[in-house]
C-alpha cells in the first residue's frame, strides 16, 4: 500500500508489527490474539452473541425505567391488531381532482361519500362530551359515537346509571383483537380471548349431561384497599397495584368493615369544668392504633363534648387500659373522663352497644362514626357459582373456560386501514416487541450500515472507473452527500424524501415540455416508509459516501500489478475485480470500515430529530420528566461507551485476523 | 497453422501516452514477426518501449497505430480478448502474486474463474507445475513468507497453468538478489527447451546467448537490430547498440 492510500484510509504512518517485539504484551494484547486465533465464524457468532445479549438487558432495563415513569403501561399481546372497517356500501366516485392533494384526505372524502348504514346499540352511558358519547353494552364492548352521526337516543335514569338506546349512522367500524388467519380474501380476528380458571375439583356443584358444562363454587372475592368513597348503593376503592378505582355493589359485599371511631364520656348529669393545669383523662385499648385513633379525631372540626374549659391549658392524659371491658368500667366509675375506641371488626360497635345496655352507667357516646374516605378497608364478596365448558380435569383440579373466545371474520376489502398495535415487551419470544431504545440504536445502525456498505461498495468501484460518466456520477454524489451535514441529510430523508415516495414520487411530467403537451406524469408506486426506514435511509445514504471514499482507497491501495497480472491470466475486469482487487481490497479497509461502524452508531443518536425512541431520545425523555440530567445523559453516555468499546475492541481481532502472514 | 506462419506479427506499431507534461511516443513502428517455438530476447536502454511492446502484445496496452496478431487473430476490435490472455501468459518484473492466496492458490484462481476447471483438476495442475519450478513443498506458503525467486517461479507455473502458447516475460530476474537468478532463469531454459514461444525482455546475456533463437536490439521506440544472440552481443553492427553494450558490460 502507497503511502497517500495510507493517508486516505487513516492509517498510522507505521504498520504496527514493527514495534511488535518491542512493547510488552498486556493481557489485552493477549486476549485480542487469541481472539484473532478463532475461525470467522466463531468471531461472527460471538459478536452477535454479545450483541443481541446487551441489547435484550438493557432495552428491558430501560423499558421498566421509562414504563414506571409514564404510568402507561404497554398492550403485551403479542399480535394485537387494529383494523377499519367499511360498512356500507363502498361507491367509487370518478373525476378530476382540482389540484394536488394529500392521499389522506382523499381517502378521507371518499369515507364521507360512502353511503352510511344504521346501526342501533344499547348501554350504560360510561362518558360524554361536546362531541362524542361512549357506551358500554351488555355484551361488553365500549362503544364511542359522535354526536353528529347519531339519529335518535332515548334515555332512561336508573338510581344506578343512565341507560341509552341509540340509533346512529355509522361509516366505519374499528375492530381490535389478535389475528388468528389471514389467508385467502377475509381476515379472523380474535376479539375476545378466551379465560379458563382452574378449581378444586370439591367445587363442582353440578354437571350437564353431556359432561361437557360444569357449574362451579366460587369464593367470594377478599379485597383489601383504600377506601375512596362511599355511597348507598356502591363502593369504591383503591386497590393497590390497580391503577383505577374499583367500583362494587353494596349488595354483591357480604362482609365489609369501616373502622369506627366511637367517643364516649363519664356524664355524671352535669356539666364539669376543666380548670387551667388540670388534666382530662381518656382511655384506650392498650394495643390499639393511637395514631391512627388521634388522626380520625383531628378531621373532626367539632364534638360536642359535655365538658367545658376555662380558658388556660388544659392537658389531655391518655390512659391506656388492656381490655375493652377495664375501660368501660372505669370511664363508668369516673377514673377518666372519655373513652377513645376504634376498630374494624365485627366488635367495632362494642362501646356504644354496651352504653345502650348500661343505661345507669353514667355514660353517654358523643361520637360514633365511620371512615367515609381514605382509611383502609377490608371486604368480602359474595360466594357465586359460574358455569363453563370444561377445558381439562384430573383427579383433582379442574379447568373451566369462563369466557369464550369470539372471532369475527371481515372480508379483505372492506379493510380501509390496518395496523399492529404497540407490540409487547421485548423478550426473546417476542422480538417484535424489542423496539426502543438500545434495540432500535441498534436495528437501525445494523441495517443502515449494510445498506450503505452496499452504496460505498458500488460508488467506491465506481470512483475508480475510467468511463467520465460514471466518475462524474459517483464524484458528484461523493461531494455533494459529504458536504452536507448528517442532520440535513436526516431530515431530508424524513420529510422531504419520504412525503414524496409516500404520494408516488414524480420522475416526468410530459408538461414540462411546453403546457401544450398532454397531462401525462409517470410516478415511481407509491412507497410507504416508516420512520425508522426514514431514519435507515437518511443514515445510509450519509454514510455511504464516506464509505465509498474508503473503498475507492482501498481499491487503489491494491497496486495495478493485481489487476494486471489477473488480466493477463485472461480474467474480465469484473472477474479480476471479484476475485484479485477486492478480496485484498477488504483485508485493506476491515478496520477504516469497523471505525466508520462505530462513528455510525454514535451518530445514529441523531435520529431522535426523526421522533424515534432511540436510546438517546429514551434518555432525553427521562430527564425531561424527571429534571436529572445528570444521570439521564449518564446512562446514555454510559451505554454507548460501553458498545463502542466492544466495538473497537471487535474491530481489532477482525484487523488482526484479517493480517496476512509475513 | 503451417510452419512458416508467424504466431506473432507486429507490423509497423505506433503508441503514444499522453500524459500531463506532453505526449511520449513509446512505440514509433515496431516491425517484428515471431515463429512458433521461437524464443526472442529485447534488451535496450531504459524508457526504449520494451515492456511497452511486450504489454502490447496481449494488450495490457491498446496501441494508436498499426497491427498486432496473435495466434491468427488480429488483436484490434478481438472480440474475446481474454481468451487471447489466456493463450499468452506473462510474467512480471514485480512477480504481482496474489499475496491473499497461497501458491497453490495463486495458480488455481486462473484456472477455476478463466478455464472454469473443477477443483480438483485445479489442484492436481498447479501441483504439478510447482513440482515443475522445483518447490513442490511450498504449495501452501504465502507469497510473504516466500523468497523472490520462489515468488517468481509460483508466478511462472501461474501462467503456465493456463496452457499458454505463448509467454511473454518482462525483466523476470530484475528484481532478484544475485543468488536467485539462477534458479529462475533455469525454469525457462527448461521451458525453452520444450519448445515454448517465449518473448524475453532481459540483460540476462547468459541467458540469451544459451536459449535464444534471436535478439533485439530496442531504443527510442524503434527497433535498431535483430540478430543472432551472439552477433548483437559480440559485434553489433549498430553505433547505439555498441553505446548500450559498453554501458551494461
Ligand atoms: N502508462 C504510461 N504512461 C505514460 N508514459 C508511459 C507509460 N508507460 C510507459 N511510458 C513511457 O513510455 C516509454 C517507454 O516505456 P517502457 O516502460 O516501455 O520502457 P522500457 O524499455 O520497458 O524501460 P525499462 O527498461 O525502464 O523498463 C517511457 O518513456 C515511459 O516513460
Ligand atoms: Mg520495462
Amino acid at each position: 500500500m502507497d503511502e497517500r492510500a495510507r493517508q486516505a484510509l487513516d492509517l498510522p504512518p507505521l504498520p504496527d508489527n514493527d514495534n511488535e517485539g518491542i512493547t510488552p504484551v498486556g493481557p489485552y494484547e493477549r486476549f485480542i490474539g487469541w481472539a484473532a486465533g478463532l475461525p470467522w465464524w466463531a468471531i461472527i457468532l460471538g459478536i452477535v452473541v454479545v450483541v443481541v445479549g446487551y441489547s435484550m438487558l438493557t432495552s428491558e432495563a430501560y423499558r421498566r425505567v421509562i414504563r414506571q415513569l409514564t404510568d402507561n403501561p404497554q398492550v403485551s399481546t403479542d399480535d394485537l391488531f387494529f383494523a377499519v372497517l367499511l360498512v356500507g356500501d363502498k361507491e367509487t366516485t370518478t373525476g378530476m381532482l382540482a389540484r394536488a392533494d394529500s392521499v389522506e384526505t382523499v381517502i378521507q372524502q371518499l369515507i364521507e361519500e360512502v353511503d352510511p348504514a344504521e346501526a342501533d346499540d344499547f348501554g350504560i352511558l360510561v362518558s360524554e362530551t361536546q362531541t362524542e358519547i361512549t357506551l358500554r353494552t351488555d355484551d361488553g364492548r365500549t362503544i364511542t359515537i359522535p354526536k353528529r352521526d347519531i339519529v335518535d337516543e332515548k334515555r332512561t335514569e336508573t338510581p344506578d346509571a343512565i341507560q341509552v338506546e341509540v340509533t346512529y349512522f355509522v361509516d366505519t367500524e374499528i375492530v381490535t383483537g389478535t389475528v388468528t388467519d389471514r389467508a385467502g380474501d377475509t381476515l379472523t380476528i380474535r376479539t375476545v380471548d378466551e379465560v379458563s380458571e382452574t378449581f378444586a375439583v370439591s367445587r363442582v356443584l353440578s354437571r350437564d349431561e353431556q359432561g361437557e358444562l360444569v357449574t362451579i363454587q366460587r369464593e367470594g372475592e377478599i379485597i383489601t384497599g383504600t377506601l375512596d368513597t362511599l355511597n348507598n348503593t356502591s363502593i369504591k376503592i383503591r386497590v393497590p397495584g390497580a391503577d383505577e378505582l374499583r367500583e362494587i355493589r353494596r349488595n354483591e359485599i357480604v362482609e365489609l368493615n369501616l373502622p369506627t371511631l366511637t367517643l364516649a364520656v363519664h356524664d355524671p348529669g352535669q356539666e364539669r369544668p376543666v380548670n387551667p393545669g388540670e388534666e382530662v383523662r381518656v382511655a384506650y385499648i392498650n394495643g390499639a392504633d393511637l395514631t391512627n385513633v388521634l388522626k380520625e379525631l383531628n378531621r373532626l372540626d367539632t364534638v360536642d363534648v359535655p365538658l367545658f374549659s376555662v380558658p388556660g391549658e388544659a392537658q389531655v392524659a391518655l390512659v391506656g387500659y388492656d381490655s375493652l371491658d377495664d375501660a368501660l368500667e372505669a370511664t363508668s366509675q369516673g377514673e377518666v373522663d372519655a373513652l377513645l375506641y376504634l376498630d374494624d371488626g365485627p366488635e367495632r360497635l362494642a362501646v356504644d352497644e354496651w352504653v345502650t345496655a348500661h343505661p345507669d352507667a353514667n355514660m353517654s357516646v358523643v361520637l360514633l362514626r365511620e371512615c367515609e374516605t381514605g382509611c383502609q378497608v377490608m371486604l368480602k364478596l359474595e360466594d357465586d357459582a359460574i358455569t363453563g365448558r370444561i377445558a381439562a380435569e384430573d383427579a383433582e383440579a379442574i379447568t373451566v373456560v369462563t369466557t369464550e373466545a369470539v372471532t369475527i371474520e371481515v372480508d379483505k376489502d372492506r379493510i380501509l386501514e390496518e395496523r399492529r398495535m404497540e407490540p409487547g415487551t421485548c423478550a426473546l419470544n417476542n422480538l417484535r416487541g424489542c423496539n426502543a431504545g438500545i434495540f432500535l440504536t441498534l436495528t437501525v445502525t445494523f441495517r443502515a450500515y449494510a445498506l450503505a456498505l452496499i452504496i460505498g461498495l458500488m460508488f467506491g468501484i465506481l470512483r475508480v472507473q475510467t468511463n467520465p460518466v460514471l466518475y462524474a456520477v459517483s464524484t458528484l454524489y461523493v461531494e455533494v452527500i459529504r458536504g452536507i451535514p448528517l442532520l440535513v441529510i436526516l431530515l431530508y430523508a424524513g420529510f422531504v424524501i419520504s412525503p414524496e415516495l409516500r404520494d408516488g414520487l414524480m420522475i416526468f411530467d410530459l408538461q414540462w415540455l411546453g403546457d401544450s403537451m398532454p397531462d401525462v406524469v409517470i410516478r415511481l408506486p407509491k412507497i410507504n416508509l416508516n420512520d425508522e426506514w426514514e431514519a435507515v435511509l437518511g443514515l445510509s445514504f450519509g454514510y455511504g459516501a464516506f464509505i465509498a471514499e474508503i473503498f475507492r482507497a482501498g481499491i487503489q491501495s491494491i497496486g495495478r500489478g493485481q489487476m494486471e497480472a489477473a488480466r493477463s491470466l485472461g480474467m474480465s475486469y469484473p472477474q479480476a475485480m471479484r476475485h484479485v482487487v477486492l478480496p485484498q481490497a477488504i483485508r485493506v479497509v476491515l478496520p477504516p470500515l469497523g471505525n466508520d461502524f462505530i462513528a455510525m452508531l454514535k451518530d445514529s443518536a441523531l435520529i431522535s430529530v426523526l421522533a424515534l425512541p432511540d436510546l438517546l431520545q429514551l434518555g432525553r425523555l427521562y430527564v425531561s420528566r424527571t429534571f436529572r440530567a445528570l444521570e439521564g445523559y449518564n446512562t446514555v453516555a454510559v451505554l454507548y461507551l460501553v458498545m463502542t468499546i466492544f466495538l473497537s475492541m471487535m474491530v481489532r481481532i477482525i484487523e488482526r485476523r484479517a493480517r496476512l502472514p509475513q | 497453422m503451417s510452419e512458416k506462419e508467424p504466431i506473432i506479427q507486429i507490423n509497423n506499431v505506433h503508441k503514444r501516452f499522453h500524459t500531463l507534461r506532453g505526449t511520449v511516443h513509446a512505440l514509433r513502428g515496431v516491425s517484428l514477426d515471431i515463429m512458433p517455438g521461437e524464443v526472442v530476447v529485447v534488451v535496450g536502454p531504459s524508457g526504449s518501449g520494451k515492456s511497452t511492446l511486450l504489454r502490447s502484445i496481449n494488450r495490457l496496452e491498446t496501441i494508436d497505430g498499426g497491427s498486432i496478431t496473435v495466434d491468427g487473430i488480429p488483436l484490434k476490435g478481438a472480440r474475446n480478448i481474454n481468451k487471447i490472455r489466456a493463450e499468452v501468459g506473462m510474467v512480471f518484473q514485480q512477480f504481482n502474486l496474489f499475496p491473499d492466496r497461497s501458491a497453490l492458490g495463486n495458480i488455481m484462481l486462473a484456472q477455476r474463474v478463466v478455464r472454469r476447471r473443477r477443483k480438483g483438476e485445479a489442484e492436481a495442475k498447479a501441483q504439478e507445475l510447482l513440482a515443475k519450478v522445483g518447490i513442490p513443498e511450498k504449495a501452501d506458503t504465502y507469497p510473504g513468507q516466500l523468497s523472490g525467486g520462489q515468488q517468481q517461479r509460483v508466478a511462472i507455473a501461474r501462467a503456465l497453468a493456463m496452457d499458454p502458447k505463448i509467454m511473454l516475460f518482462d525483466e523476470p530476474t530484475s528484481a532478484l538478489d544475485p543468488e536467485m537468478i539462477k534458479e529462475v532463469l533455469d525454469v525457462m531454459l527448461a521451458l525453452a527447451k520444450d519448445g515454448m514461444t517465449m518473448v524475453v525482455v532481459t540483460h540476462e546475456m547468459g541467458f540469451a546467448r544459451a536459449a535464444a533463437d534471436r535478439a533485439v536490439f530496442m531504443d527510442e521506440g524503434q527497433i535498431v537490430e535483430i540478430d543472432k544472440p551472439d552477433v548483437i552481443f559480440s559485434s553489433p553492427s549498430h553505433e547505439r547498440t555498441q553505446r548500450f553494450l559498453d554501458k551494461i558490460l
